[in-house]
């Protein structure tokens, strides 16, 4: 967590997931009307008021879309800073587009999680007295919204950004090792030399991942839930019925799904994308917890896991494994009993059904879809629109930033000032993998250099 | 109070009941004889204790002061009023900038310092020309502590001859000397430095007290009698010509180049390396498990981590009129006559003689996260540490906190708010938020690299940054701050007139250089400061430009200082505008002050045992400092936020 980088001005989408036909973006800070004026064909916004304007790109002055403008000059705003919203058609390509020209204008960077709250609160902007619910939010927020963007771009392109960040890391290491060291010590300037490669290598591989819009970059829209339980509880025969096609094998074979199924299905009007994951319980078999590891993955970074317990065997000792592993989870968990049509009398509390008579199903879909509606509202929460626009341009300024530090060196001109290039660069490589601290510079050279007299 | 000092120093007589002082400083390093000096440019009764008034400013380990980042402290040291910086100006026999390529911001001002001078005049100094201070040799037995749980306070000492001091605050600065033990060989025996009792009764008041104590080492090499070295085979090192002086409020320095002394550069050999390795069962220091300085490592843990390389060893002379040779880059524990053996492995020493082995030191330090940023204890009010103490090694370290403790500690005696140095203000800043945030395991150094706002704060501007804060706080002299308005005059004036003159490219291209090519805008000959030269690559300099521009900028070409620190100002300024945003966020967030009886555990904070744990254990002072803490969350931040706020508005 680093609020160095709170300078500047900020914008997000404040609107929610899920299928919208606006869509507002939200924009505060000493100079948010700078926006309003670049991509708009007015010059003047009286305070508090929805105009109807050409949307433009802020550079090549082509037309973006048709949309809402309203201006709040401070301190009379939400965060207490000069804000403006468009409030925009909410298509992702439209979204994106505004997205990435605010990005264009000097000084503007998308909101860090949580960010617009925690100006309003430094502007005493909130009501505190009626904010106890707060805690919930700021968590939705953050830690949340990192977990979700995370997931979104997905684990390989998670891995590749870390190891970029890191290579960023070790650049800075050396300089920095040369700056305060150097001199009438053992580094050689090689340790430079080095760096120039690494950057270059970066810069060719950054600047490919950006134009190849292809890869990595498979991201749907909607809320992940993801069913899991122990074997042969029936997990994959709910998939199905949700699913209303046989997407997953069923066999009365405990284990049967031994990695995860993923679909994407309509609840009640809401985008959800769906996993079937195989039962989670000790196994010697390597494929078999190979399928476990990843069905706790799975779990963990869902929405909401559907938790499928057996009716029948509610009397039996379960095997705590999977209780142990959900506890504390408690929001973020429907428990639904399987194979009521087993027991002759109820012995359980919560939503049940059976899979094989369809009874209970009504109850069990509404209470899906409820739960799911409360996720979708939460406009907290980020669209991957966003996160895909949120990542292109942290990455195109950590390009830029690696470009001026070879500029800079090539020149032969100040090494503070490259230095900072590339500490600039690894700050907006880390608001991704969300590790902003750059920490751990000088072990890095511990490690590396033999320092000191 | 001059004739006091006599009186007192003369140790003659000193009443059991009539002692008593606004500010007692214990310990006569470079943490307190800046604590004690500031405490009394405050305006405070000050009291110094030392063991004894001979080793008053004794340089313990290398004859050097400054260096890159530790030269930045000490021109902060100077522009709070502070000492170190004025002495090193006279007492200096070598200085040289180092980083002279790298950029101003990271020039590492150094100088060698001869031992005997610089003692000389810093005792002056403290004896002769400080008002409102005493200074008394007597080791210091007990703290006189009173009241109970959260609201003791610190009142005086008890001495060792039983005498009791009375006082408002107490500095401790005792360096190495708490419970230390210094190791040669497989020999150990307890001192606080060659030839000096350690600190024992202390250690064991601070322990009761309940302050968390850990343990570190650190070492220092043989020393070499210079007579018996073949220079003429090592590589020879001139000090700077002309040579620049700390302090802001020096011209020059007080010898010139040509008469000071060089420095000479001999590198180990695969010989050194067995040497080491052999001899490791008799080297008890190196096998303790204590952590010592990564940085400044003994030869013995470079040869270990890093074998199969020869290493640079500075020959560094101690003084103008002694021999005596300081091996900077040597330091070893083994036993004597084997550091002989070693020794004379090297090109340059086979015929050396050593005047003194080198030895490791082992002593207790306090966790830092035990103070405030003002230095004073969480524990016991009116109590405040310096220096060594806390964990950090080096004169310059010491010297920055051992200011800052002084004037807050004088700041407390006349009611006033704390003085505390942000680290978007300063190296000062970054030093004692890192050690009272985060803590350390080791000997804490200061690097630039630790530094955010690098571009910001740099040496030559130490001034402006800190200067006038200090004189409206009342550390620092009406002299120094007239100086600091003029200098800021003519730098911005310098500056102005620099940037009124605007000529087109065709005419600024006679000074053939790199940049710009694409436009053709034209430029301010402020502008033209940050460009360099097609062939050379170097600066363009005012006096550069007086070809261009005859008689124009003659006052300030004529004044090197001024013009030098107008260039500097040129070539970061656009960096240092983009800084400044982030520096005043920083600061909003500095002055969000985290309550001291917050309750982390409580379920409003709604915060995750990792971090319930973290904070509880360091107890920031403000959100900022939070905000540092690794596995502190955005989420926490924004908890804390809320109750800060909260608790705000209640407040009203």
């Amino acid at each position: 967590m680093s609020i160095s980088r709170g300078a500047g001005t900020i914008f997000g989408l404040s609107t929610g997931r899920g299928r919208s036909a606006v869509a507002v973006v939200r924009i505060s800070g000493y100079n948010a009307q700078t926006a309003l004026q670049k991509m708009t064909n007015r010059d003047d916004f009286p305070p508090r008021q929805m105009a109807f304007v050409n949307i433009l790109h802020p550079l090549k002055k082509t037309l973006i879309d048709k949309g809402m403008i309203v201006y709040f000059p401070g301190p009379k705003s939400f965060t207490g800073e000069d804000c403006c919203e468009f409030h925009i058609h909410g298509g992702k390509a439209v979204i994106s587009s505004v997205l990435e020209s605010l990005a264009t204008i000097p000084d503007f960077r998308p909101a860090e999680a949580g960010e617009f709250t925690r100006r309003a609160f430094l502007n005493n902007k909130l009501d505190l007295t009626k904010v106890e619910g707060l805690a919930d939010l700021l968590n939705a927020e953050t830690e949340s919204q990192r977990k979700q963007a995370l997931r979104q771009v997905g684990g390989d392109l998670e891995l590749l950004y870390k190891n970029w960040r890191r290579q960023i890391l070790k650049s800075i290491a050396n300089v920095e090792a040369f700056i305060d060291f150097a001199e009438d010590e053992n580094i050689s300037s090689t340790a430079i030399q080095e760096v120039e490669e690494i950057v270059k290598k970066l810069i060719y591989e950054i600047k490919n991942h950006l134009s190849d819009n292809r890869r990595g970059e498979r991201l749907r829209d909607g809320v992940h839930v993801a069913i899991v339980g122990e074997p042969n509880v029936g997990k994959s025969s709910l998939m199905n019925i949700l699913c209303q096609r046989q997407a997953a094998i069923v066999s009365p074979v405990a284990g049967t799904t031994r990695d995860v199924l993923e679909t994407t299905i309509d609840i009640g009007g809401y985008p959800m994308i769906l996993c079937d994951t195989a039962g989670i319980r000790r196994t010697t078999d390597d494929v078999e917890q190979e399928g476990v590891n990843r069905a706790k993955k799975r779990a963990e970074n869902a929405d909401l896991v559907i938790l499928v317990k057996d009716a029948s065997k509610v009397d039996a000792p379960e095997s705590s494994n999977i209780d142990h592993f959900l506890k504390g989870w408690d929001e973020d968990v429907l428990t639904v009993w399987n194979k009521i049509d087993l027991v002759k009398e109820k012995t359980y509390d919560g939503v049940s059904l059976s899979c094989t008579t369809k009874a209970g199903l009504t109850g069990f879909l509404s209470e899906l879809t409820k739960k799911i509606a409360n996720l979708c509202a939460d406009p907290e929460s980020e669209s991957p629109v966003l996160t895909k626009a949120r990542h292109r341009i942290e990455l195109t300024r950590c390009v830029e930033n690696l470009l001026e530090y070879l500029n800079f060196s090539k020149n032969d001109s100040d090494l503070v000032i490259s230095a900072h290039k590339l500490r600039t660069a690894v700050k907006h490589m880390g608001s991704i993998t969300g590790e902003i601290y750059a920490d751990g510079i000088l072990d890095v050279i511990f490690s590396d250099f033999c320092i000191g007299k | 109070m001059r004739s006091l000092s006599r009186f007192l120093l003369q140790g003659r007589f000193l009443s059991r009941s009539s002692g008593h002082y606004d500010v007692i400083v214990v310990g006569g390093g470079h943490a307190g004889t800046e604590a004690s000096a500031a405490a009394a440019r405050m305006g405070c009764n000050t009291l110094l204790l030392t063991h004894k008034i001979e080793t008053l400013g004794e340089m313990s380990c290398n004859p050097s002061f400054g260096g890159i980042g530790k030269g930045h402290l000490m021109k902060e040291v100077d522009a709070l009023d502070g000492i170190c910086g004025r002495i090193c100006d006279i007492s200096g026999i070598h200085y040289k900038v180092l980083n002279k390529r790298k950029g101003p911001a990271v020039w590492g001002y150094r100088a060698q310092i001869d031992r005997k001078l610089y003692k000389k005049h810093l005792q002056e100094e403290l004896i002769n020309k400080t008002k409102n201070l005493d200074i008394l040799p007597a080791s210091v037995e007990d703290l006189i502590v009173s009241g109970q749980g959260e609201d003791r306070s610190c009142e005086g000492v008890v001495l060792a001859n039983g005498d009791i001091i009375r006082s408002k605050c107490v500095v401790i600065t005792t360096g190495t000397f708490l419970n230390g033990k210094i190791n040669i060989g497989l020999e150990t025996r307890p001192a606080g430095r060659f030839g000096d009792e350690p600190a024992i009764a202390l250690a064991t008041t601070l322990d009761r007290i309940g302050f968390k104590l850990g343990r570190l080492k650190t070492g220092t090499p043989p020393r070499i009698d210079g007579s018996t070295v073949d220079f003429s085979v090592c590589e020879t090192h001139f000090p700077d010509n002309p040579s620049l002086p700390f302090s802001f409020m020096s011209n020059d320095v007080w010898i010139e180049s040509g008469k000071q002394v060089p420095c000479f550069l001999i590198r180990t050999n695969p010989n050194v390396d067995a040497i080491i390795k052999e001899s490791l069962h008799l080297n008890r220091h190196v096998k303790e498990e204590i952590t010592g300085p990564r940085y400044c490592p003994s030869i013995e843990s470079k040869v270990l981590r890093f074998g199969g390389r020869d290493h640079q060893v500075w020959l560094e002379p101690e003084g103008l009129d002694t021999n005596v040779i300081y091996p900077n880059g040597l330091s070893c524990t083994m036993p004597e006559e084997i550091q002989l053996n070693m020794l004379r492995q090297i090109r340059g020493l086979e015929r050396c003689d050593m005047v003194r082995p080198g030895y490791g030191v082992e002593y207790d330090y306090i966790d830092p996260r035990e103070v405030k940023p003002t230095l004073e204890t969480k524990r016991v009010a009116n109590l405040y540490f310096a220096g060594q103490i806390n964990g950090t090694t080096g004169y310059e370290e010491a010297a920055a906190q051992g200011i800052i403790a002084g004037i807050n500690a004088g700041g407390k005696v006349k009611g006033r708010d704390e003085f505390t140095v942000s680290r978007a203000e300063g190296y000062i800043g970054v030093l004692i938020d890192d050690l009272t945030t985060l803590g350390t395991n080791e000997p804490y150094r200061m690097f630039t690299s630790r530094a955010e706002f690098r571009l910001s704060l740099r040496p030559d501007n130490a001034d402006l940054r800190l200067t006038a804060k200090g004189f409206q706080y009342g550390c620092v002299s009406s002299e120094r701050y007239q100086r600091l308005l003029e200098d800021e005059k003519k730098l911005n004036e310098g500056i102005e007139l620099m940037e009124s003159v605007i000529l087109p490219k065709s005419i600024w291209s006679k000074l053939p250089h790199a940049a710009d090519a694409r436009t053709h805008v034209n430029r301010s000959a402020f502008h033209l400061l940050r460009c360099r030269f097609q062939k050379e690559a170097e600066l363009i300099s005012v006096k550069d430009l007086l070809s261009i521009c005859p008689n124009t900028f003659d006052s300030v070409a004529e004044d090197t200082r001024l013009a030098t620190r107008i260039q500097i100002e040129a070539m970061y300024r656009e960096f240092a505008l983009a800084e400044m945003a982030e520096i005043q966020e920083v600061m909003k967030y500095e002055q969000l002050r985290l309550p001291e009886d917050i309750n982390y555990s409580s379920n409003r904070l709604n915060l995750s045992n990792e971090e319930k744990e973290r904070l509880a254990s360091s107890k920031p002072q403000t959100i900022a400092a939070a905000s540092r803490i690794p596995g502190v969350t955005a989420s926490a931040i924004l908890q804390l936020l809320r109750y800060v706020k909260r608790r705000d508005i209640t407040l009203i």
